[in-house]
């Protein structure tokens, strides 16, 4: 027969132990986790995919995209992987299964653009807009992947 | 047992969400403001290189599409940069409430709970 003192003391864990499991539960995970090995790669490919823009910022000849072709190739590759990489993450539980995540988006459409770059400079070259154009694009797409990334580095 | 300072958890809990509210705010400003002013210029580039001839026939359906995508995963990443605010929130308040229940009761028990960050 237990006594009154360690009936208390019975009570006062239990109390205790469901005080725990409800503010443990509390905690969220809302958002993927930070990837440092992703922040670098899209980095790097930021800073390559500025360097053939400004290399063809006057404007293309589609005579020398051969000269090109295997820097797009590559830049494309790359960021092709970024975007998986971005994408498949753990969801956090807490969150829709199905939410994009939007520096995977901004990152494919980093590398659609640089597809489309390279289908119309083979096919006519570029003007020195459709250069404009893209690289303003490619920054848009940039900022929204890199800010993103970064705000998940969150402790 | 010592008692929980009702007034003191409301200072810490205020203390620690202006903390975060502050630091988030600031990163989700600018980032709104670079965009708006990113994309009016992109779409100012588009229209008047369609006008001109210099956005060409091979690319111009290309980028009106991808102005309407950006914009739409410019929203995206707002959101993104707002849920991932109210995570932290979230969790830096349930630290503060932890913490607190541990300096009252640690005394007399002997517990010291761990402070969860992440589910």
């Amino acid at each position: 027969m237990p006594t009154a003192n360690a009936l208390t003391a019975i009570r006062r864990s239990s109390a205790l132990l469901a005080l725990l499991l409800t503010l443990a539960a509390c905690a969220v995970r809302l958002a993927p986790l930070y990837d440092q090995a992703l922040v670098q790669g899209i980095t790097a490919a930021n800073a390559d995919t500025l360097e053939l823009l400004a290399s063809a910022s006057g404007g293309t000849q589609k005579t020398r995209f051969d000269e090109r072709e295997p820097r797009y190739y590559n830049l494309i590759g790359r960021l092709d992987a970024l975007a998986i990489q971005a994408g498949t993450r753990p969801p956090p539980k807490a969150s829709a299964a199905d939410a994009a995540v939007p520096s995977q988006t901004a990152l494919q459409a980093i590398a659609d653009s640089l597809r489309k770059m390279s289908d119309t400079d083979r096919e006519q070259g570029l003007t020195e807009v459709e250069v404009q154009a893209f690289r303003g694009q490619i920054l848009i797409y940039m900022d929204q992947a890199l800010t993103y990334e970064a705000a998940l580095e969150r402790y | 047992m010592a008692a929980l300072d009702v007034n003191q958890l409301f200072t810490d809990i205020t203390t620690a969400a202006t903390a975060v509210v502050n630091q988030d705010i600031a990163t989700v400003q600018g980032f709104s403001e670079r965009q708006v002013q990113a994309i009016s210029q992109q779409a100012a580039l588009v229209s008047s290189g369609i006008v001109s001839g210099q956005i060409t026939d091979a690319t111009r359906e290309f980028f009106l599409d991808s102005l309407e995508h950006m914009i739409q995963n410019f929203l995206a990443t707002l959101r993104g940069l707002l849920t991932i605010a109210l995570e932290k929130l979230w969790n830096a308040v349930v630290g503060v409430v932890w913490n607190a229940i541990n300096g009252a009761i640690s005394a007399a028990t002997g517990l010291v709970l761990p402070v969860p960050v992440k589910a």
